[in-house]
């Protein structure tokens, strides 16, 4: 009976190997044309997966791994392209040595939530702060109560669901909460992750997806098209002018349209935009992809980035990622053109 | 034997003339080779690991120990208690239900089943050690934490409640789905290698225990689990290691959450939970060096484990008056 155990583990293992064996032979096959490989942020990993269906100038391959784990890898020069939500810190700048960001996408941070309501919740950043901070812990707090007149509240306990793993999604929701909150601005801040004060830690977008969906009360933050993904209401959420605004196509859109100069480093932050955009989603951000100054394989990363930015756009909406406005086109364009060999 | 026997005379003619013999030589060098390797790999490990904790050790020392905060945003203050706390809690846990679990799949196997079902049964339980860690995770959040959330942990509360343990609300995630988690990643290990343990028992001894009327449990208990106990311990603490160790299941169910506090059901993190999650993409080098840290206190750990696990072995081996 001990022989038989040990043949039947021998054949899963041969079967593992053959099966893996099958996976590279089919690789080395793809890699006749020039192969880009890429790894970094997940927020984007749903557009990049398009791009590779469309691109034909060369193969890309992506890693979603998550945007810290994408500026390791570009700074480890394992990869040939890194993308991140988050823009680069001045430590990481100085590691990856002569690296740009350029913002290729545009999307939105929705706030996914596990209740049965019948209409959609709305929420406020100064609520959305007051959950994640443990000073609001009842659905049926009076503070929520205040944004949704006529709606039923449960007294279900909120549990607050974030990303364990550093994320870029973390940085645009705590650079959203640091915004509107100066408790939060204060005591924990703007970072790819933070000192929680309350709430459960799931590891990357279909982790916090996968925990709002399972947990009753729970609410988190992921990119819009995650939430979609996986049939999660999202609230609407109020902006600077007092309107109450979903995640789509026009809210990102008058986001981005109140950039009006981009700085040298191309770090654009758009969360909480004034209120002279009135239709504004207040959860926005631009997610950037990381290229080394000086690569060999910089004509062909120039032509895939060129047309991600340009005729790559057009598949976006559809993902909830909106063209990237024409001011930080310009300078994603003058940026990619210092990239040689 | 036709192909073996001319070579057989070559290496007797080779040993005749007292001549240098490259296959031995080869051997040896290869097995050096091997043996040196495994301790040099080891010690660059040790060496790059402590080498990039350094900014941390410089900035905290020794209290990072003891230290129960976790804060890479504005304040970039770290400390690994409330980990060391959580690795220990959910190890012990999943040690302490694994354990007595394993024992008892090996005695069925070896004692007990009929014995058309213990091939079946003993491959099974073998094949769970072959499940990925991350399908066990991933399991965990979709079908054990749902189940532990609305069954398990309302009942232990309901009749439990009154212990620290079980107090606090339900959730999916938590320091008991890591256990459980755990439970099943170490029962394949303990339980395979407790079997091969009692199989090891002579069958004299086993009958002579019976012909003298003892019953089955007696015989169990007076020849089996004695003659084993030394080998039990060493299974014990090889899936204790497994426990310590085991980053990405318990990533996923745990909650990574700073904290030390008694409710199973609450978040709480673990060491190498702690490592895989924010290793990858910290933006600073202090956080980079608190995460080396950690691995460092971890290393050491496995390190002391090792040391009384064998300590251990040797004393009850000692000890063994069935064997000499």
């Amino acid at each position: 009976m001990r022989t038989r155990g040990v043949i039947s583990t021998v054949g899963l293992a041969l079967v593992v190997t053959a099966a893996t064996a099958a996976a590279s032979l089919a690789g080395t096959a793809r890699q006749s044309a020039t192969n880009l490989r890429g790894a970094g942020s997940s927020f984007v990993a749903p557009l990049v997966a398009q791009w590779q269906s469309n691109y034909k100038g060369a193969s890309v391959d992506y890693n979603p791994i998550g945007s810290g784990g994408g500026i390791a890898a570009i700074t480890a020069r394992t990869v040939d392209f890194g993308a991140s939500d988050a823009p680069l810190s001045k430590d990481e700048f100085a590691a990856c040595k002569g690296c740009v960001q350029i913002p290729w996408a545009l999307s939105a941070t929705s706030i996914p939530y596990n209740l049965d309501l019948g209409r959609r919740l709305k929420l406020s950043g100064k609520v959305l702060a007051g959950i994640y901070l443990g000073q609001i812990k009842t659905w049926n707090d009076k503070r929520i109560q205040a944004l949704n007149k006529g709606l039923k509240l449960p007294s279900t306990k909120i549990t607050p669901v974030y990303r364990s793993d550093n994320s870029g999604t973390s940085y645009n929701f705590t650079d959203y909460l640091s915004s509107v909150n100066a408790t939060w601005k204060s005591k924990i801040g703007v970072g790819t992750n933070a000192k929680w004060p309350a709430g459960i830690g799931a590891p990357k977008s279909n982790g916090v997806a996968a925990a709002v969906s399972q947990t009753k009360g729970a609410i988190g933050y992921v990119d819009v098209a995650y939430a979609i993904k996986n049939h999660l209401p999202f609230a609407a959420v109020q902006n600077a002018a007092g309107q109450y605004i979903l995640p789509g196509n026009v809210g990102i859109k008058a986001a981005a349209a109140t950039v009006s100069k981009v700085p040298s480093s191309n770090a654009i932050s758009i969360v909480n935009p004034p209120s002279s955009q009135r239709s504004a989603y207040p959860i926005c951000t631009f997610t950037y992809v990381i290229l080394p100054l000086k690569t060999s394989k910089a004509a062909d990363l120039r032509k895939f980035v060129f047309w991600a930015l340009t005729n790559g756009q057009q598949y976006g909406p559809r993902l909830r990622f909106v063209p990237i406005p024409n001011k930080v086109l310009g300078a994603s364009e003058k940026t990619l053109k210092r990239v040689h060999s | 034997m036709a192909t073996t026997s001319p070579s057989l005379a070559r290496a007797a003619e080779l040993r005749r003339r007292g001549r240098f013999h490259p296959g031995d030589a080869a051997l040896h060098g290869v097995t050096l080779v091997a043996a040196l390797g495994a301790v040099a790999l080891l010690a660059l490990i040790a060496w790059k690991v402590v080498d990039q904790a350094r900014p941390a050790m410089h900035r905290f020392g020794l209290h990072f120990l003891v230290s129960n905060t976790w804060d890479p945003g504005v304040h970039q203050v770290f400390g690994a208690a409330a980990f060391i706390f959580g690795t220990a809690v959910t190890s012990l846990g999943a040690l302490l239900i694994a354990g007595p679990l394993s024992i008892a799949i090996a005695l069925f196997l070896t004692e007990l089943a009929p014995r058309w079902l213990r091939g079946p049964i003993g491959t099974l339980v073998e094949m769970l050690a072959a499940v990925p860690s991350v399908v066990v995770g991933l399991w965990g959040i979709l079908v054990m934490g749902p189940f532990v959330a609305n069954h398990l942990e309302p009942w232990l509360k309901h009749t439990f409640g009154f212990l620290p343990l079980f107090g606090g609300d339900p959730s999916i995630f938590g320091l008991l789905p890591a256990i459980l988690v755990l439970t099943i990643m170490i029962t394949p290990i303990v339980s395979s290698v407790s079997r091969e343990l009692f199989l090891g028992v002579p069958q004299d001894l086993k009958e002579g225990a019976l012909a003298l009327g003892t019953t089955r449990w007696e015989m169990i208990r007076g020849v089996v689990l004695p003659y084993a106990r030394s080998g039990i311990a060493a299974a014990l603490i090889l899936g204790l290691g497994r426990a310590v160790g085991e980053a990405i299941a318990v990533t996923q169910v745990i909650g990574g959450n700073v904290a030390i506090h008694w409710s199973l059901f609450r978040p709480g993190d673990t060491l190498a939970s702690r490592i895989a999650s924010q290793y990858q993409g910290a933006t600073t080098k202090l956080q980079v060096g608190s995460i080396a840290y950690l691995a460092t206190i971890l290393l050491v750990f496995s390190l002391v484990a090792n040391v009384v696990a064998q300590a251990i072995v040797r004393k009850v081996a000692r000890r063994q008056p069935l064997i000499r």
